[in-house]
């Protein structure tokens, strides 16, 4: 529903919040339309830092992050917004908006000063709940629903938005087994049906590399290893990249092995 | 899913915004010319004309306030904050008791050194506070009000400063502006100033009100859709200010009507700024001339005279604080 993909490239960017201590060193990726690429590490190693710098909302200090070619910085927060979307962490509303109110701020960057909603502003908001399923529960508040429920009414709010690329940081870090498979599941169909480019933080590795197109693993600001699942989930990779002593255990054939920390 | 409600309800589409727009001001012009009627003294054209002005700047100061405390409240995510709260009423009262003072000694229009004053005071001191409570860019909703307090405190302290250089004959004129007092002739060049001031800055805190909703969701999730964060705050920081400004330069400080009248019209329109902003203007309009009203009529009862509205205010607005304080604790909100 929004036209051709676009590509969102980090090119060797690196970040520090304070002088001296860098965040991110050299960090280069690519998100291409129709791929879930998921990115690991242990805590600490960057990840949401790069998000960040590819949102737009933290300047890397060497480097560039780049949509189809041109700088991020270069577009205005509304221009950006109408292409790439994120998902936070955790679901928070200040004030009791409805789910659909929520959704439809998801509109900001299309609508006029008062962001008043037109009929096809209705009609993308419905089509965004429709996908993930948060239509029944429309005129509810966020508080009122659980976690699971809550994180799909930010995933719908930023489908709103029409985008090409959406960022996801940890979207199931509090969720229950049931929720998180579903949330990746709703990755992955949005990355290949839709199509658009789908960029996940996680924390769990099998998770990750049982849904992800791509995985990007990361420590200490930089990318230890980088492609498909089953080049990326190897024991001496894993150990290096967490610290900690794993095994494979093999899954069934064709699957990616499950990792096991020691 | 056959029942789910409809895909439009919840939503603020244009017309349904002309249908609130057009009632709340056909409520508010019935309540003012009901209260341009109201009491017990003879009437004339001159009497008439007085309290209708009066009447006028009451929806003026009204307006300015509580469209100027659902912006702050949506902006800060915090629905305790309000202009006096935060001490930018008083540092508009600064500004006019300067002017009022210096005008003894200079001769300046009042009309416009007022504002300008008014308005000096109240950026000072919205930036004051802002850089008292802000860590990191970060607003802690209790450090903000803690920072109210300090710089509401040191104000009066220089408003009573400036007391001592007053002409002790001009002290009652001051008392009463300070107790939140309309003036009994109303100043026609300071009102249309300070109404076009008004205007002004709730047509900013309108097209800012959108941009409150997102924002209601966190900084990271409004300015990936669009909103241009910081220079949200500094526009609505600068609207109030302006509006704030006019309220005191009018009535001087009065108090709590922003906290009040928000969380009234919350309660009636729902959470979104949009209709909060616009309704609070109105309503707070309506709240201050029917406060006035009643001050005016009853005062002679009480043997007090004309009572200021801002005591009124006060006396309703301190329990009211309380009250949403004491049930955000009950909530568990931070």
């Amino acid at each position: 529903m929004s036209g051709a993909g676009h590509v969102l490239a980090a090119e060797g960017i690196a970040f520090e919040y304070r002088a001296g201590q860098p965040v991110l060193a050299g960090v280069s990726l690519a998100a291409a339309p129709g791929r879930l690429t998921c990115l690991l590490g242990p805590n600490g190693s960057g990840k949401t830092t790069l998000l960040k710098c590819l949102l737009g909302q933290l300047s890397p200090r060497a480097g560039r992050v780049l949509l189809d070619g041109r700088p991020v910085a270069d577009h205005s927060p509304r221009e950006l917004a109408r292409l790439v979307a994120y998902v936070p962490q955790f679901p928070a509303s200040a004030f009791r908006f409805t789910v659909r109110q929520i959704v439809l701020m998801g509109r900001f960057a299309h609508t006029g000063v008062l962001g008043l909603a037109g009929p096809r502003d209705l009609a993308v908001a419905r089509e965004a709940m429709n996908m993930t399923q948060t239509l029944g529960f429309a005129d509810r508040t966020l508080e009122e629903l659980s976690g699971g429920e809550a994180q799909r009414v930010m995933i719908a709010r930023a489908l709103a938005q029409q985008p090409s690329v959406v960022l996801l940081d940890e979207p199931t870090s509090h969720l229950d087994i049931k929720n998180q498979l579903r949330i990746y599941e709703m990755m992955r169909r949005l990355a290949h049906d839709w199509p658009m480019a789908v960029v996940c933080v996680s924390h769990d590795v099998n998770v990750a590399a049982r849904f992800a197109d791509d995985l990007v693993l990361m420590r200490a600001g930089r990318v230890v290893a980088t492609g498909p699942p089953r080049e990326v989930i190897r024991e001496d990779v894993l150990r290096e990249a967490y610290d900690v002593e794993i095994d494979l255990v093999p899954a069934p054939p064709d699957d990616v092995p499950i990792v096991r920390a020691r | 899913m056959a029942d789910a409600p409809g895909p439009t309800a919840g939503a603020l589409s244009a017309g349904k915004l002309a249908a609130i727009v057009v009632a709340l001001l056909a409520a508010t012009a019935a309540v003012g010319g009901l209260c341009s009627l109201a009491g017990l003294a003879e009437m004339t054209p001159q009497v008439w004309l007085s309290r209708a002005l009066r009447l006028l700047a009451a929806a003026v100061v009204g307006a300015s306030l509580a469209a100027g405390g659902a912006a702050l409240q949506g902006l800060l995510r915090n629905p305790l904050a309000e202009p006096y709260i935060l001490g930018i009423s008083s540092g508009a009262g600064v500004g006019v008791l300067l002017g009022l003072a210096a005008s003894a000694r200079v001769a300046l229009p009042l009309w416009a050194s007022t504002p300008v004053l008014a308005f000096a005071g109240a950026m000072a001191t919205c930036a004051a506070v802002y850089a008292i409570a802000q860590r990191r860019g970060r607003l802690d909703p209790y450090s903000l009000i803690l920072s109210g307090v300090i710089v509401n405190s040191f104000n009066g302290a220089i408003m009573l400063t400036i007391y001592l250089y007053v002409d002790r004959y001009r002290i009652a004129d001051f008392a009463y502006w300070a107790m939140g007092q309309l003036p009994d002739s109303t100043n026609l060049r300071l009102l249309a100033v300070c109404g076009a001031c008004a205007v002004g800055g709730w047509g900013v805190l309108l097209a800012s009100a959108a941009g409150f909703n997102v924002l209601g969701l966190g900084d990271d999730v409004a300015a990936s859709s669009g909103v241009s964060v910081h220079r949200l705050r500094l526009a609505t920081f600068a609207a109030v200010g302006l509006m704030t400004a006019a309220a005191v330069a009018l009535a001087g400080p009065v108090g709590f009507l922003g906290l009040i009248v928000p969380h009234l019209c919350r309660m009636a329109f729902g959470a979104d700024h949009r209709l909060g902003v616009l309704a609070s203007g109105f309503a707070g309009a309506i709240f201050l001339m029917a406060a006035e009203t009643l001050c005016r009529t009853i005062g002679p009862y009480l043997g007090a005279g004309r009572i200021p509205v801002g005591i009124v205010t006060a006396l309703t607005g301190g329990p009211f604080f309380i009250y949403l304080l004491r049930r955000r604790f009950r909530e568990g909100v931070e």
